[in-house]
């Protein structure tokens, strides 16, 4: 019982460390007073190490790092957070419209194995490059590329619940449709599709890096995770690891904050 | 049995025609004008409209649907815009590259991934299953393109293990005679063992960039399914039996050899696209990095080349899945029949 106690509680800590990350790369940017703007640029102290003065260095144009990374997050989040939401309230419907019966409920799902045959990155990558450089097209890439994944899953979990006895009861005591669908079905499905939402922002934010990686999306002078990797990434073989670290560490940090809530929310749900 | 294949394999000509359609669709519905784009700021309303009328965009969708669809059946997927190069033979020029570097990193992720997955589902809830999925976490939340950055740091700069990471061979080098068009193919066909192993050496970073950051999705599955399969019943009576440890382990992976191999083959389409980016980190020269440098230059007919290319692969891979599982797995095949 006392080691139980003390998992709880380590669990709980790690969740809280999670959204205390997330909070900071969210809206640290608004709060913390920068000792060097992030987007003017020191032309004479290029690419040079961590030091007193730029803690995280600065990049091949005189970029502040440290700065930069905090001011990335901001965006790089709004971006991935607002695609996934989108991206669920419109997969939502369709998932449930999909997990009944009909040759309707098939065709929808036929048309979405066509589309997850392509590869989604490029698929991203091409949307963005074909609309144009800015934050509205990669929401619109995030939003595309993950609507499917959520109509798959809230079909396959909302099929799963029709299968139980309490709806079958619902459907005998005269439940209309949208009745069994908010007061029976959803609440059942919340819990994966929250943990769902979780992971998928988490994976947005690593398409978002990939896209500005690349040179599309959030371009410089706007500050993005993927950007300053791009930015440092030829230093890399000459030892200037500094541009490259700091924001990847940022992402790998936001990742795993995002898939520790997600496991957390599972384990909440699954115990209920 | 021949019946279900038959039944996969007639949904292939449906299917291929529903990809290219969406290859068509996804490059051609824009809400903005790609000519803007590709002429830039300052062109005139002339050279915009010589360039419209050189990509048929002055026609309608409908039209350029048509004329897609006629250049398919005459098995051509146009030229690039730039270039004139045919799409087709850049494709055929580049994919075997890539299908290089796609079995190198499948193998190194198989690898790592079955070693993390077992030593996870063996000992589940003990401590190697934590030790393995905190790897898997670290592993799995890290971006491709930036390990394959703290690689390229570790392993050419600070310990000077693999050669400059930039292409697949030294500038010094002489590439051997083409046949299919991956070089390490190639060079064991030419019997050139020098050209194969520096083009080996040139692969160890990009492959295993991508092997450990795929053995993470790999290793995840394979802990799970390994994981069932070693709590069912016929492995409790294989205990009872007192058969040995390794032997009772055997059992429960044949047990869960369907999703594993189902998870391989996707891996595999996956990989397709997935290895785009690592490929343009290490200037592979595959046909991932030649779609991006193509999408970045807005060339339409390679783009859609590309797309279709990838769409198609995705679905003979399933497809073969499909057949595949039908032979090794009596349990699904009672489920379709």
């Amino acid at each position: 019982m006392n080691n139980l106690r003390h998992l709880v509680k380590k669990e709980n800590l790690f969740v809280a460390l999670s959204s205390l990350v997330l909070l900071f790369f969210s809206f640290g940017a608004f709060f913390i007073n920068f000792q060097h703007d992030p987007y003017i640029t020191d032309i004479a102290n290029r690419l040079l190490e961590p030091n007193e003065v730029y803690k995280f260095g600065t990049d091949e144009v005189g970029f502040d790092v440290f700065s930069r990374t905090i001011v990335a997050g901001k965006i790089d989040l709004f971006i991935s957070l607002s695609g996934t939401i989108v991206a669920l309230v419109i997969g939502l419907p369709l998932g449930l419209l999909a997990s009944e019966k009909t040759k309707r409920a098939e065709r929808i799902m036929r048309m979405l194995d066509m589309f997850q045959a392509f590869p989604l990155l490029v698929l991203a990558i091409v949307i963005v490059a074909m609309w144009g450089n800015n934050i509205r097209n990669v929401i619109f890439a995030i939003i595309l590329i993950n609507v499917p994944r959520f109509t798959r899953l809230i079909r396959s979990e909302a099929l799963t619940v029709r299968e139980r006895r309490f709806i079958e009861v619902a459907i005998a005591m005269g439940g209309s449709n949208l009745r069994i669908i908010f007061k029976h079905l959803m609440p059942n499905i919340l819990g994966t599709l929250l943990a769902q939402a979780s992971i998928t922002t988490a994976h947005s934010i690593v398409v978002v890096a990939a896209l500005s990686f690349i040179g599309i999306g959030v371009v410089p002078p706007e500050a993005s995770w993927g950007s300053m990797i791009r930015a440092g990434s030829q230093y890399m073989t000459t030892g200037q690891w500094w541009t490259s670290l700091f924001p990847g560490l940022a992402i790998l940090l936001c990742v795993l904050s995002f898939n520790t809530i997600s496991q957390y929310i599972l384990r909440k749900y699954e115990s209920i | 049995m021949l019946k279900i294949i038959f039944k996969k394999l007639i949904f292939i000509p449906i299917a291929s025609f529903i990809v290219s359609s969406l290859a068509f669709l996804v490059v051609n519905v824009t809400p903005g004008d790609p000519v803007e784009v590709i002429a830039g700021g300052i062109a005139s309303e002339e050279t915009k409209n010589e360039i419209r009328a050189e990509l048929g965009l002055d026609k309608n969708l409908t039209e350029r649907y048509l004329s897609y669809l006629n250049d398919l059946s005459e098995g051509s997927l146009g030229s690039s815009f730039y270039t004139k190069v045919p799409v087709l033979e850049s494709i055929n020029q580049y994919l075997f590259d890539t299908f290089e570097l796609i079995i190198m990193s499948l193998i190194i992720a198989l690898f790592l991934g079955f070693i993390f997955g077992s030593m996870g589902a063996y000992f589940r809830g003990k401590f190697p299953d934590k030790i393995s999925n905190l790897i898997l976490s670290v592993i799995q939340a890290v971006p491709d393109f930036f390990l394959g950055l703290l690689l390229i740091y570790f392993l050419f700069y600070k310990l000077q293990l693999v050669p400059v990471p930039v292409g697949r061979l030294g500038l010094l080098d002489i590439p051997p005679e083409e046949v299919t068009g991956g070089l390490l193919i190639d060079s064991i066909i030419a019997g050139n063992w020098d050209t194969f192993k520096t083009g080996l050496r040139h692969a160890i970073l990009p492959s295993i960039t991508l092997g450990i950051f795929y053995s993470s999705y790999f290793g995840r599955t394979t802990r799970n399914v390994l994981g069932n399969a070693l709590n069912s019943n016929q492995v409790e009576f294989a205990k009872a039996l007192g058969l040995s440890k390794l032997r009772v382990f055997l059992y429960a992976l044949v047990d869960a050899r369907t999703p594993i191999i189902t998870y391989i083959a996707i891996l595999f389409a996956g990989l397709f696209g997935a290895s785009a980016i690592i490929e343009t980190v290490f200037a592979w020269n595959g046909i991932g990095g030649w779609a991006i440098d193509k999408i970045l230059m807005l060339d339409i007919p390679a783009i859609q080349g590309f797309i279709l290319f990838a769409g198609l692969i995705t679905l003979f891979t399933y497809t073969f899945l499909d057949i595949l599982i039908t032979f090794i797995d009596p349990r699904i095949r009672k489920k379709t029949i």
